[in-house]
């Protein structure tokens, strides 16, 4: 019997009559961008579906590649093997180089498939365990001409690697020769570098040579590299004249898009000779190169092509370049396969990304992108890293600068510092992350341990710039003298040139962004970084915005709550109030999605074209995840104030909450809204609102997997459908007490607080202090619906906030 | 570009408070008639104290 494969419903003979075999490609995350989409938004119907266009349009055998960072390939694979089991006429290719993730595979495939791929890169620990399974199974195996020292590039290697591997899959493992096919590696003949001029020259030796010296082996290439950097018209004519020669040469199975090869009577004599050329590097005594003649060649049709193909005339540097500064992860890997072949891995990093980083940093810095653009382009630097690891020295990138990063004790909040974290250690830093709510003496443990070259210190809260200006000296006393780099909201530049350079041995410095961050830590390292100064002549201290009027009127009523006490909602419709998710907010603010030097026009269109359907997007896959899972603890309670301290009477018990009192004109404090004991006292609401946690595991799971820009983007989502639903409630209460009148209820109307009274969230300017937080949760036990308190007085999950809500007409926010 | 006759109105991208010249601040004692350009540095979102440079333009 011939040697074939097969799938619940036929066997495919892999030596076809009319060679080649012909393997489909498209159903690759790595290979195809439109895949990797659609896997990526769990969509495995439409996964499916790229498989079986590909059986219409010729394909014998489904290449099926799932591997994609932060995804759980075992699961995607598996599920899509599973289905395609069902609904493919054609076996499958089970292309994956995790040995756990093929044999899951194998396991559960009802026909023979094909695996892609074993090498010989590891000495033959991988191969063995593959081989067994392929023979346990019974499975035809892709094996790859890579040895120890990497890629094989001449004929011999590649020959001399294919015997290596036949020696342990063959005599070892019991596979027959033709379970085994080779492939001997394609690399472009499209670089215009000098090395490679050869390389198809050599990859059709090798298929002879292997078919020669290992008779009943097969042979299989991925074709289009070949072409890679080239043109996508000139690709497929070179790429169906390659496969032609290929076949000439022996070779029986092709991983190709079948849906591109063009019949060889289709292209005519003088392509064809063009072709060849270029292929077999042939000179014909001419001046110019294959090449340049090919380009100049093929230049005319170029013009109708199907995608961009402004990478025609870019070197791969180039290229590689622009990828990083595009965000645009297409093709990653075969371009820094090429570059592999001609620059070491920390070359590939130093000359190249790192410097197209910088130029990302640059064009930001100048307002020209915006930050979720830079996070793609950091997305696009990671993998890169993540791609050339495997094939660097483990001692080859240790000589960088390192930073310690940490949130400081007390504050939960992770956003700001991740974004630094990715700024730095995808501009070529080494950062350590150690997490949120992280005490000094944890900091200064860690600093010494990793002997960091700087440390950079992130909170939100107005707390922790104080817990910041404390441990100054104890950095100083504890004897670490390393630069501390400070961000957060919070902070001024003024607060850290007064309360924090003083206190610390070396330069501290006020980051606004992870921008300056990025800049202080390349002033460190030239030794230019210097302290943050305040000028206080120059620069006048900040407005303080709020009702000047100093006189709270006394007379107004006292609302009728409907009922004394609190209460738990555990189930609001999110649709009723991510209506009010301050969208402004979040577009420009959180996501980044500023205006800058765009035109209104130019801005609207990025609005409705990029910026809405990803919000849309964003709001259904949360609802659709059940991301959103509001829960409110709320109520009304007798209180009286009392100089700065309001008395709130809950359970029979008396809790005192202390609130803070502006130091300058008109001296405003929270209390003022409310009735003395002697004026008869008065009423408050509190609340305490959540989304759940859902959302935080959701995030964290995000950027674990660098997937930075959509960590930005359900974060920033996250704070403010929080703060929508927090609005909601406001509004319920405003509603429950009698005092909304005619409110519109709109967001730009809550914006402005275009309503009577006012919520005071905890944390915010007119209440910084979170310490009311203790009072709060021992009336309004919001501990039932899961949140907690850090010792710091914080909320857990992170997407919760609490607010007191006062009725006064004249109640507005301000700051102390 | 015949943008220039715009409403001049500039937007927080914190909070999304809109400044509106043709109302002025009160919260921050700013009269009517002030272009958010010739606002003092020291001026700050009346809503969520965000500094100048934190303003978009809205049209």
């Amino acid at each position: 019997m011939k040697p074939s494969v097969s799938s619940l419903y036929r066997a495919v003979e892999l030596q076809q009559e009319i060679p080649p075999l012909l393997i489909g490609e498209r159903a690759n995350t790595n290979g195809s961008k439109k895949f990797r989409e659609l896997l990526l938004a769990d969509d495995y119907d439409a996964c499916l579906k790229v498989a079986l266009e590909q059986e219409t349009k010729g394909a014998h055998v489904i290449d099926l590649c799932t591997a994609y960072a932060g995804r759980d390939e075992l699961k995607d694979l598996t599920t899509l093997v599973r289905m395609c089991a069902q609904s493919l006429k054609c076996p499958v290719m089970i292309d994956s180089t995790t040995p756990d993730c093929i044999e899951a595979c194998l396991k559960i495939y009802p026909g023979r498939a094909i695996i892609n791929s074993v090498n010989l890169e590891d000495g033959g620990k991988t191969l063995k365990r593959v081989c067994q399974a392929a023979k346990k199974y019974g499975a035809a195996v892709v094996a790859l001409t890579i040895g120890e020292k990497g890629m094989a590039m001449t004929a011999d290697e590649k020959l001399n690697i294919a015997k290596g591997i036949y020696q342990i899959a063959v005599n070892q493992c019991g596979l027959r020769p033709h379970d085994l096919l080779f492939d001997c590696l394609t690399f472009t003949v499209g670089s215009g570098d000098e090395k490679l001029e050869d390389a198809a020259i050599q990859t059709l030796e090798g298929i002879r040579l292997v078919k020669k010296e290992l008779p009943g082996c097969l042979t299989v290439l991925g074709l289009s590299n070949i072409s890679f950097g080239l043109p996508p018209k000139a690709r497929r004519i070179l790429n169906s004249v390659f496969l032609h020669e290929a076949v000439q040469a022996g070779l029986d199975a092709a991983i190709v898009d079948a849906a591109k090869i063009l019949p060889l009577a289709k292209i005519s004599d003088d392509d064809r000779e063009v072709c060849r050329d270029l292929l077999f590097d042939r000179r014909n005594g001419q001046e110019q190169k294959p090449l340049m003649r090919f380009i100049e060649y093929f230049q005319d049709i170029g013009e109708e092509t199907e995608q961009k193909d402004s990478e025609g005339n870019k070197t791969t540097e180039e290229q590689m370049f622009a990828k990083v500064v595009e965000g645009d992860k297409d093709g990653l890997e075969d371009l820094l396969f090429i570059l592999m072949e001609r620059f070491k891995p920390i070359a590939i990093i130093n000359q190249i990304l790192v410097p197209a980083m910088r130029h990302v940093g640059e064009l930001f810095g100048r307002g020209e992108i915006l930050l979720p653009f830079v996070l793609q382009s950091a997305e696009v630097m990671k993998l890169s890293v993540k791609a050339l690891e495997p094939h660097m020295d483990k001692n080859e990138a240790g000589s960088t600068t390192s930073i310690l990063l940490a949130t400081v004790q007390g504050d939960v909040h992770d956003i700001g510092k991740n974004l630094v974290d990715i700024i730095l250690s995808n501009n070529g830093y080494e950062v350590h992350n150690i997490g949120i709510n992280v005490p000094t003496e944890m900091i200064i443990e860690k600093a010494r341990e990793l002997n960091v070259d700087a440390i950079g210190l992130s909170g939100l809260l107005v707390k922790s710039a104080i817990v910041m200006q404390d441990s100054m000296s104890q950095y100083r006393n504890a004897g670490i003298n390393v630069p501390i780099l400070l961000g957060g909201a919070a902070l001024t530049p003024r607060f850290v040139a007064e309360n924090c350079v003083p206190h610390h041995s070396e330069p501290v410095v006020y980051c606004p962004d992870a921008f300056a961050g990025l800049k202080a830590v390349r002033e460190l390292e030239e030794g230019t970084l210097t302290a943050t100064t305040f000028n206080s002549g120059r620069v006048p201290e900040q407005m303080k915005p709020g009702v000047k009027d100093s006189t709270v009127l006394r007379n107004n009523p006292v609302p009728k709550p409907p009922f004394l006490g609190k209460k738990y909602v555990e189930h609001v419709d999110p649709e009723k109030f991510l209506s009010l998710v301050n969208t402004q907010a979040l577009f420009r603010g959180r996501w980044g999605y500023r205006r800058g030097k765009m035109t209104a026009n130019e801005y609207q269109e990025l609005i409705t074209g990029t910026v809405e359907p990803l919000y849309e997007k964003i709001v259904r896959e949360s609802l659709e995840k059940n991301l959103i899972c509001p829960k409110i603890t709320y109520g009304y309670f007798p209180c009286y104030a009392e100089g700065e301290t309001l008395y709130v009477e809950a359970d029979g018990q008396q809790y005192p909450f202390a609130f803070p009192r502006q130091s300058e004109a008109p001296h405003r404090c929270i209390t003022d809204y409310f009735k003395t004991k002697e004026e008869g006292g008065d009423i408050a609401g509190f609340f305490v609102v959540t989304i759940g946690e859902k959302m935080s595991e959701e995030t964290a799971m995000l950027y674990a997997a660098d997937a930075y820009h959509d960590y930005l983007m359900l974060h920033g989502f996250s704070v403010e459908a929080t703060d929508a639903l927090a609005e909601y409630w406001h509004g319920v209460m405003r509603n429950e007490m009698g005092i909304s009148g005619d409110e519109t209820g709109d967001i730009a109307a809550a914006v402005r607080q275009g309503y009577q009274g006012s919520r005071y969230g905890f944390g915010y300017p007119a209440c910084p202090d979170l310490d009311v937080h203790q009072p709060l949760f021992a009336f309004l036990q919001p501990e039932r619906l899961g949140i907690s308190l850090t010792e710091n007085m914080q909320m857990v999950p992170e997407q919760t906030t609490s607010a007191i809500v006062v009725h006064h007409p004249q109640a507005k926010y301000f700051a102390v | 570009m015949d943008q220039e006759n715009g409403t001049g109105w500039y937007i927080c991208v914190n909070c999304g408070y809109v400044y509106k010249p043709e109302k002025g601040d009160a919260m921050n004692n700013i009269s009517p008639g002030v272009a958010f350009e010739e606002l003092p540095d020291e001026w700050v979102c009346p809503m969520c104290y965000a500094t100048k440079d934190l303003f978009d333009p809205m049209d």
